[in-house]
C-alpha cells in the first residue's frame, strides 16, 4: 500500500522528477563521455606525444569524481526536498519508520540506477557525435578513439551506482534522525545567519590572501613544477570560499541599510539573497572553480587552435611550394591571400638541383629572420644580395627543401650563372613559393594545395617538411590531442557546473513557491515577481562566473611555459570568453525558465 | 448618508471544467459594507467562506455577478490592475500569518509601501506609527522565525493597514492564536476600526471572533441565511445571541 502511495507521489510530480532525472543523465553520460577519454589507454599512448597529458587526464578524471559527487548530493537534497513533505505525511498516517526508510532508499536507488544507465547510452551516442565534431571542426585526426569503451562503461557504472547507494545511505540517515515534525514543516524554516564583522572581515583578509597565493603558484609553474597545480587548487578554493562568504554577505547588509532597499521589491531580493548566499556559499565557490575550470581549458584549447597556423607562419618563409604547377593548383593558388610569390626554374641532374643566379639575382630568394632577434614578435622577412646569398641562404633548409627531387636522397643546391644554367641538361622544373599573408585565413585551401603537391611529388621524409603549411600539419598531430582535451573538457566542465548550480537553485522552489504566493496575495505585480526572480538568479550565476573570470585570467599564466612565443595563453581570448559567457546565460535563461514555472503563482482564469 | 465600501450584487461561482458535474459555491449573493463599518462573515466549512473573500480579494473571479470595492468593478480588472488594487485598495490578514520569513518585521511592515514607491522617509515614519499602535516597536529587527504566534499576526496586521486600504479583510486571522493573543489582536482590530474609520470584514467560524463584529451575515449554503446586528448591545451579550443565533441556524 505504502508503495503505491509513494508511486502516486512520484507520479504527482513527474515534472520535477524529469528535471531531476535528466541532470543525472547528463552528469552521467558526461562522465562516462570523459572516462572513455582518460581510461582508454590505446588512444592515450597513441596520441600523447606530450609527456604531460597523461597527468592531465589524471588530474581531470580526479576533478570530474569530486565534482560528480558534490553534484549526487546537490541532486540528493533536491529529491529529498522534493519528498520529505510526503514521507512525514507517511508516518504521521502511522507507518512504520523502517518501511518508509526503504522506500528511500528504494526511490533514490531506482532513480539512480535509470539515470546512469540512460547516461551512459547517451554517454556513448554523444560521445560519436560531439567527438566527430570536435575533431572534424579542429581539422584533426586522433587515432584508436572509439565511443564504446567497456572498462569506461564499467567504471561509470560502478562509481555512479556506489554513489547512489551513498546517497540513498545518508537520505535514510538523515529521515531516521528527523522528527516527523521536522519532515512536515522544512520549509518553512530559515536560518538567518549571524553577523560577526570583525571575524567576517579577517576571514575575508586571509582569503584574498590565499587567493594570492594561488595565483601567485599559477604564474611560478616553472619554478615549482608539479606541486602548483595542487597548491593552487587548496588555496584557491579556500580563499574563494571565505572571500565570498565575507564580502557577499557584507555587501548584502549593507545595501540592506540603504533607502534603495526600501524601494519596490529590492528589499525582499536582499533578503532571500541574504539567507541563500549563506547556504549558498559552498557551491557558489565549487561553481567558481567548475567555471575557472570549463573557461580555462577551452580557451587554452581555442588558444592552440587559432595559434597554431601563427606560429607556424613564423617558421619559414614561404607557405607552399609548388612544381610546374598545373591548371587545377594554379587555380587554387588564385583563391590564397598571397603575401609574396616566386617562380625559380630548376634543373635537377642526379642527386643535384641547379638554379639560374640571373632568375636569382631579379627575383632574390626570401629569407625568414629568426624569432629571437625579432622584437614584436611577427616574422621579419628578408633578401640577401646574391654573393652572400650562396653561402648563406643557399644552405638554408627553406631553400635546399625546394628540389623535386623529394623521393630520394639530395645534394646541396648549386646556382650557376645564366649561360651555363642554359646549357646544363636534365629535366627542367619551375617551381612556385607562396607565402600567405595569414595561414589560419586560407587553411582549406592550403590543405587542398599540399595534398595535390604531394600526390605529384611523393616524399618519402616525412620528418621534414616542405613550406610552413607543412610545419603546421606536423604540430597540429603533436599539438592536436591537447586542444582536443581543452575543448572537451571545457564543454563537460561547463555542462557540471551550470546543471550543479541549476539544482541548488531548483532545490530552493518548494520554499518560494510559498513566498510568491504571499507576495501574489499581498498585491504584487507579476512582472515585478519576475523581475525579482531574474535578478536573484542572475546574481547567483553572476557572482561565480565573475570569480571565475578572475580565476582564469591568473590562471592563464600556467600555461606560458607550454605556449612559447609568438604564441600566449592572453592572445584573443575575447572571443572565447564571449562565446563561453554566452553558453552560461544560456544555462541561466534555462534556469530561469523551469523556476519561473515553479514558482510562480498561477493566473487567475478569467471567464 | 455614508458611503459603501463594499457592494456584491447578485454574486455566484461556480467551480468545475466542461464536461464535469459542476458545483455552485455561491449562489447569488447581496450584501454591502459601509464605510466604518466592522462586518463579520459566519458559515460553517463549506459554506463559501473564503470563496467569498477571495472573490472580494480579486485573489479569485466570480462566475456571474459583481463586486464594487472602494468604487471599482473588481471584476473587470485584469492583470496588473489586480495586483494593484489588491496593494492598494485591501489590506489582508490570513490565518497562517502570510509573512515573509527572509524578512525582518520592519521589511514585511514596509513591503506594502514600497511596491507604491513611497519615499523611505515617508515610509519609515509609517511605519513606526503602525508599530506604536500595535505596540511592536521593539519586535521590529526581528524576524518572524523569532516571534510567538501572536506577535507574527500583530506584524501582519501591521503590514495589512500600513497604507490605509479602504478595506481590511481578516480570513480566520484568530485560527491559529491561543485565546489570550486572539483576544488582543480582535481588541486591536477593533481599535483600528474605531480609531480610524477603517472598515473591516472578518471572515470566522468563531462565536467568540464574531461577537467583536457590528453586524454578522451568515452564509449556508451558498446564500446569506440570516444577518444579526450588535445594535447598542454589550459585546458579552451578543456573544450570547450570536451563539442562539448559531443554534438555529444550523438546523
Amino acid at each position: 500500500m505504502l508503495t503505491k502511495l509513494a508511486l502516486a507521489g512520484v507520479k504527482n510530480r513527474r515534472r520535477d522528477y524529469l528535471v531531476l532525472l535528466a541532470g543525472l543523465t547528463m552528469s552521467a553520460a558526461i562522465f562516462y563521455m570523459f572516462a572513455n577519454l582518460a581510461t582508454n589507454q590505446a588512444f592515450i599512448k597513441a596520441n600523447a606525444v606530450v609527456k604531460s597529458a597523461s597527468v592531465v587526464f589524471g588530474f581531470g578524471a580526479v576533478l570530474l569524481a569530486l565534482i560528480t559527487i558534490v553534484y549526487i548530493m546537490y541532486a540528493n537534497s533536491f529529491l529529498l526536498s522534493m519528498r520529505q513533505h510526503d514521507y512525514g505525511l507517511f508516518m504521521m498516517l502511522g507507518a512504520k519508520r523502517r518501511r518508509v526508510g526503504q522506500l528511500v532508499f528504494l526511490e533514490t536507488l531506482i532513480l539512480g540506477t535509470i539515470a546512469t544507465a540512460i547516461g551512459i547510452v547517451l554517454g556513448i551516442v554523444v560521445s560519436k557525435l560531439l567527438v566527430g565534431f570536435l575533431l572534424d571542426q579542429l581539422g584533426l585526426h586522433l587515432a584508436h578513439l572509439t565511443s564504446f569503451y567497456l572498462p569506461a562503461v564499467l567504471f561509470t557504472a560502478v562509481l555512479y551506482i556506489g554513489l547512489f547507494i551513498l546517497a540513498s545511505l545518508f537520505n535514510l540517515t538523515r529521515l531516521m534522525r528527523t522528527t516527523v515534525q521536522q519532515l512536515l514543516h522544512a520549509d518553512q524554516q530559515a536560518n538567518q545567519p549571524k553577523s560577526r564583522p570583525f571575524r567576517q572581515f579577517i576571514l575575508g583578509l586571509i582569503g584574498i590572501g590565499l587567493l594570492a597565493v594561488g595565483y601567485w603558484a599559477l604564474a611560478a609553474i616553472e619554478q615549482l613544477q608539479m606541486t602548483a597545480i595542487p597548491l593552487a587548487l587548496v588555496t584557491i578554493t579556500l580563499g574563494t570560499y571565505l572571500l565570498f562568504h565575507a564580502a557577499v554577505l557584507a555587501v548584502i547588509r549593507g545595501l540592506r541599510r540603504t533607502t534603495w532597499a526600501k524601494k519596490r521589491l529590492n528589499g525582499f531580493l536582499l533578503g532571500q539573497l541574504n539567507f541563500r548566499v549563506h547556504d549558498y556559499t559552498r557551491m557558489l565557490t565549487i561553481v567558481s572553480l567548475l567555471f575557472a575550470m570549463a573557461l580555462g581549458a577551452i580557451t587554452v584549447g581555442s588558444g592552440y587552435h587559432r595559434q597554431m597556423p601563427m606560429t607556424a607562419d613564423s617558421l619559414g618563409a614561404y607557405t607552399v611550394a609548388v612544381h610546374d604547377a598545373n591548371a587545377h593548383q594554379k587555380r587554387l593558388i588564385k583563391q590564397l591571400h598571397v603575401a609574396h610569390q616566386a617562380t625559380y626554374t630548376q634543373k635537377v641532374q642526379g642527386k643535384t638541383t641547379y638554379y639560374n643566379a640571373a632568375e636569382l639575382k631579379a627575383q632574390p630568394f626570401q629569407l625568414i629572420k629568426s624569432m629571437q632577434s625579432s622584437a614584436n614578435g611577427r616574422p621579419h622577412f628578408y633578401t640577401e644580395p646574391l654573393a652572400k646569398f650562396k653561402t648563406s641562404g643557399a644552405t638554408q633548409l627553406d631553400f635546399i627543401m625546394l628540389n623535386p627531387n623529394k623521393l630520394g636522397d639530395f645534394a646541396a643546391p648549386k646556382i650557376v650563372s645564366a649561360t651555363a644554367f642554359k646549357q646544363l641538361k636534365g629535366a627542367t622544373y619551375r617551381v612556385t613559393t607562396v607565402r600567405v599573408k595569414h595561414m589560419a585565413d586560407d587553411l582549406t585551401v592550403l590543405k587542398q594545395l599540399d595534398h595535390s603537391e604531394q600526390r605529384r611529388f611523393p616524399q618519402t621524409a616525412s620528418q621534414l617538411t616542405i613550406g610552413t603549411y607543412q610545419s603546421f600539419e606536423m604540430m597540429n598531430g603533436i599539438f592536436g590531442g591537447l586542444e582536443f582535451i581543452g575543448y572537451f573538457l571545457g564543454i563537460a566542465f561547463l555542462a557540471m557546473l551550470a546543471s550543479c548550480l541549476m539544482f541548488k537553485i531548483l532545490s530552493g522552489a518548494p520554499g518560494d513557491l510559498r513566498r510568491y504566493a504571499m507576495l501574489n496575495k499581498v498585491g504584487v505585480r507579476r512582472g515585478l515577481m519576475r523581475g525579482s526572480l531574474a535578478k536573484e538568479i542572475g546574481i547567483l550565476f553572476a557572482i561565480p562566473g565573475i570569480m571565475g573570470v578572475i580565476d582564469v585570467l591568473f590562471g592563464l599564466q600556467m600555461f606560458k611555459p607550454l605556449m612559447g612565443k609568438p604564441m600566449s595563453p592572453y592572445l584573443g581570448i575575447g572571443t572565447t570568453f564571449a562565446i563561453f559567457i554566452g553558453l552560461y546565460v544560456i544555462y541561466y535563461v534555462i534556469t530561469l525558465g523551469l523556476y519561473l514555472n515553479l514558482v510562480m503563482p498561477r493566473d487567475v482564469a478569467r471567464d | 448618508m455614508t458611503k459603501t465600501v463594499v457592494d456584491v450584487h447578485h454574486l455566484e461561482k461556480t467551480y468545475g471544467k466542461a464536461g464535469e458535474r459542476p458545483y455552485t459555491a455561491l449562489k447569488g449573493l447581496n450584501f454591502s459594507v459601509a464605510e466604518g463599518e466592522f462586518v463579520g462573515i459566519m458559515g460553517a466549512s463549506g459554506s463559501g467562506k473564503t470563496t467569498l473573500l477571495n472573490m472580494l480579494s480579486t485573489l479569485d473571479t466570480p462566475t456571474k455577478g459583481d463586486v464594487i470595492v472602494n468604487g471599482h468593478d473588481v471584476t473587470k480588472m485584469r492583470g496588473n490592475q489586480l495586483s494593484d488594487f489588491r496593494a492598494q485598495e485591501v489590506g489582508f490578514i490570513f490565518q497562517d500569518f502570510n509573512l515573509l520569513e527572509s524578512l525582518t518585521a520592519e521589511e514585511n511592515i514596509g513591503l506594502p509601501l514600497a511596491l507604491q514607491g513611497t519615499p523611505s522617509k515617508v515610509m519609515d515614519q509609517a511605519i513606526q506609527a503602525v508599530a506604536a499602535t500595535l505596540s511592536i516597536t521593539d519586535l521590529l529587527k526581528k524576524y518572524p522565525a523569532q516571534l510567538s504566534g501572536g506577535q507574527k499576526q500583530r506584524v501582519a496586521a501591521a503590514r495589512a493597514i500600513v497604507h490605509q486600504p479602504s478595506i481590511l479583510m481578516g480570513d480566520e486571522p484568530t485560527g491559529a492564536l491561543d485565546s489570550t493573543s486572539a483576544r488582543e489582536l480582535l481588541d486591536l482590530l477593533t481599535t483600528i476600526n474605531r480609531d480610524q474609520h477603517m472598515s473591516v470584514l472578518l471572515v470566522t467560524h468563531d462565536p467568540f471572533s464574531a461577537s467583536f463584529c457590528q453586524r454578522i451575515l451568515f452564509i449556508k449554503d451558498g446564500q446569506i441565511g440570516s444577518e444579526l446586528k450588535r445594535g447598542e448591545l454589550d459585546r458579552k451579550d451578543f456573544y450570547q445571541q450570536v451563539l442562539t443565533e448559531l443554534g438555529t441556524f444550523s438546523e
